[in-house]
């Protein structure tokens, strides 16, 4: 495959994992600017685990979406108690102390004659693995989509067993669904979890693509883009923020000649998508439209 | 001993401004119920307005200001029609994303116009620095101090001694009530965001003609400050977002002074952090902000 079209399907696919993690969170009727921490801390968990401490690839990607999962259910628990902007602006201030703190964490050790890990605000170099391990760029896109894959499975399983469809009461209407007998605080913090999960094996896959991470690259910009893809692509559907991935680097590919103007163009659209259609492209009536006209 | 009282005074210079950009956030919460984060980006587009004036005719600060006002105004006025008026009231994650896609459409705008990575601004008339007991307070410091206890209490005044005041803050109790008396909430929305957008440019005009340069990151700077002022003040209240302004400022310059400039994000967003978890009412001890419900 064309080494270009590799690299930016495999970006897409990054991207859609911090996208589908804001997207629960969303679901479960919170904004999180803050899902970028979880990134960072997979992608810095996973390079420690397998470039410093030799750990096998597989086992160094289950410790980033571990990680991920157990920080993230550990920030909501406390936070879940807040709603709106004060959990909105909660989130924002975790994932600022994370990058704040990665900004002085150092942690190298001597591999094959090299200073490896992180190195404060200089970033973490020589994340090899999969470079190593002789991994062409197409193979790795394919185990990107794999687990991406896997993700939305996993994703529409749970909506086939209603958990979906609790969690979005959770987020509709809290005290109504606390009335239903839904134990709001615990879906919430599952929710928070998950999505921690999933954006700790993106991150995980991130480090490893790039070989090099930094602490700047997990600013609140890249947190609200995140958020953004699912308010665009759509709120009914999984499909939803990879839309709205598509969409943003879709264009920015496309709009290669115009990439100066690119944010006025992309900011410009997604403003008029947003007057038309407040909760997204993909909505949830334009979804049980299209499942009751399937069923048919 | 002496350090800790020169801090605090530094901070409280670097709080005010703080404080202006937390009040511009707070008045838009308050009437529209959502987050305008391009708060920021707007009075960036206001400051670069003044510096092309001033570079373009070699301005004066005056000039300068003028052109600050009527560039954050406009740029507050384009976001107010397409993200705030232009969708529903209900759907408030919309206008927040909304607004969110305008902050690029801005920052990318002004990226274009001025190619260099600084421009320059202005600076303040020279005032004679003042050392009393060994304690030191720049011509600048004072000056900021001065022109932000000047817009807060020209703000007392409009907000709980005029009519428009009064129209505001009913539509910021009920927004159905305010409808139901008469209030074009429609008018009064908007002459508020208009206001939020003023007071911000005030705080914008005063920070770029401190630092004598600008740069196209100061939109995601000034709104960063001025949600975790309004946060740690308490969201909804003004008074609020003064302290919470002014606490910043203080910590932010102890921060910095004890214990480095890499510490010292640590210690404003852990405190941030704790705050919203401890004191979720902020200093002001905020009941209901209408926060709670959904955003």
């Amino acid at each position: 495959m064309d080494p270009f079209l590799t690299s930016v399907l495999s970006n897409i696919g990054l991207f859609s994992f911090l996208a589908l993690s804001a997207w629960l969170l969303l679901i479960g009727g919170e904004i999180s600017f803050g899902q970028q921490a979880y990134f960072a801390i997979g992608a810095y968990a996973s390079g420690i685990a397998s470039a410093v401490w030799g750990w096998p690839f597989a086992v160094a990607l289950a410790l980033g979406t571990a990680l991920g999962a157990g920080i993230g259910a550990l920030v909501a628990w406390p936070a879940a108690r807040l709603s709106g902007v004060h959990y909105a602006i909660a989130t924002l201030a975790f994932a600022e102390l994370t990058r704040a703190s990665l900004n002085v964490f150092r942690y190298q050790r001597d591999i094959d004659g090299y200073l490896t890990g992180p190195d404060g605000a200089n970033g973490f170099r020589d994340i090899r693995w999969v470079y190593e391990a002789g991994i062409a760029p197409g193979t790795y896109l394919a185990i990107i989509a794999t687990l991406l894959l896997l993700v939305i499975v996993l994703i529409w399983l749970a909506a086939r067993l209603n958990v979906m469809a609790q969690l979005r009461m959770v987020g509709e209407d809290p005290i109504l669904a606390g009335m239903q007998g839904i134990r709001v605080l615990r879906w919430k913090i599952g929710a928070a979890a998950a999505a921690g999960g999933v954006a700790g094996l993106g991150g995980a896959l991130f480090a490893h693509m790039a070989t090099y991470v930094e602490p700047a690259q997990f600013s609140v910009m890249t947190g609200v883009h995140a958020v953004a893809y699912g308010l665009i692509g759509g709120l009914g559907t999984a499909i939803g923020p990879l839309l709205g991935v598509l969409i943003d680097v879709g264009l920015l590919e496309s709009l290669r000649s115009l990439a100066a103007y690119r944010m006025i163009v992309f900011g410009g659209l997604v403003a008029i998508i947003l007057i038309l259609r407040p909760r997204g492209i993909l909505d949830e009536t334009l979804v049980t439209k299209v499942r009751s006209w399937a069923r048919r | 001993m002496l350090d800790l009282v020169q801090n605090t005074l530094d901070g409280i210079a670097a709080g005010s401004a703080y404080a202006l950009l937390a009040i511009g956030f707070t008045l838009i919460f308050g009437v529209m119920r959502r987050l305008n984060i391009a708060f920021g980006p707007s009075i960036m587009v206001g400051i670069f307005l003044g510096a092309w004036v001033h570079v373009q005719w070699s301005a004066g600060l005056i000039e300068a200001a003028l052109a600050t006002f009527i560039g954050a105004l406009l740029a507050s006025i384009y976001i107010e029609r397409l993200s705030f008026a232009a969708i529903r009231g209900d759907a408030a994650l919309a206008s927040m994303a909304s607004s969110f896609a305008l902050w690029m459409q801005l920052e990318q705008g002004v990226s274009l116009a001025f190619p260099g990575r600084t421009t320059a601004f202005p600076t303040l008339p020279p005032l004679p620095d003042i050392q009393i007991a060994g304690l030191f307070l720049g011509g600048d410091d004072l000056l900021v101090l001065l022109s932000a206890g000047l817009v807060l209490l020209v703000l007392h005044r409009l907000i709980y001694h005029s009519h428009f005041g009064l129209e505001m803050r009913a539509l910021a109790d009920s927004a159905e009530a305010a409808a139901v008396s008469r209030i074009n909430i429609n008018r009064v929305a908007f002459l508020t965001f208009c206001l939020a957008a003023l007071v911000g440019a005030v705080a914008g005009l005063l920070i770029a003609a401190t630092d004598g340069q600008i740069t196209p990151k100061f939109g995601l700077w000034a709104t960063m400050k001025g949600l975790i002022a309004m946060m740690i003040g308490g969201l909804g209240s003004l008074r609020g977002a003064l302290l919470g302004g002014l606490v910043l400022g203080i910590v932010e310059a102890q921060a910095q002074w004890y214990l480095g400039a890499a510490a010292r994000e640590i210690v404003v967003y852990g405190l941030l952090f704790l705050c919203l978890i401890v004191l979720p009412g902020g200093i002001a001890g905020v009941r209901d902000t209408g926060a709670e419900r959904k955003l």
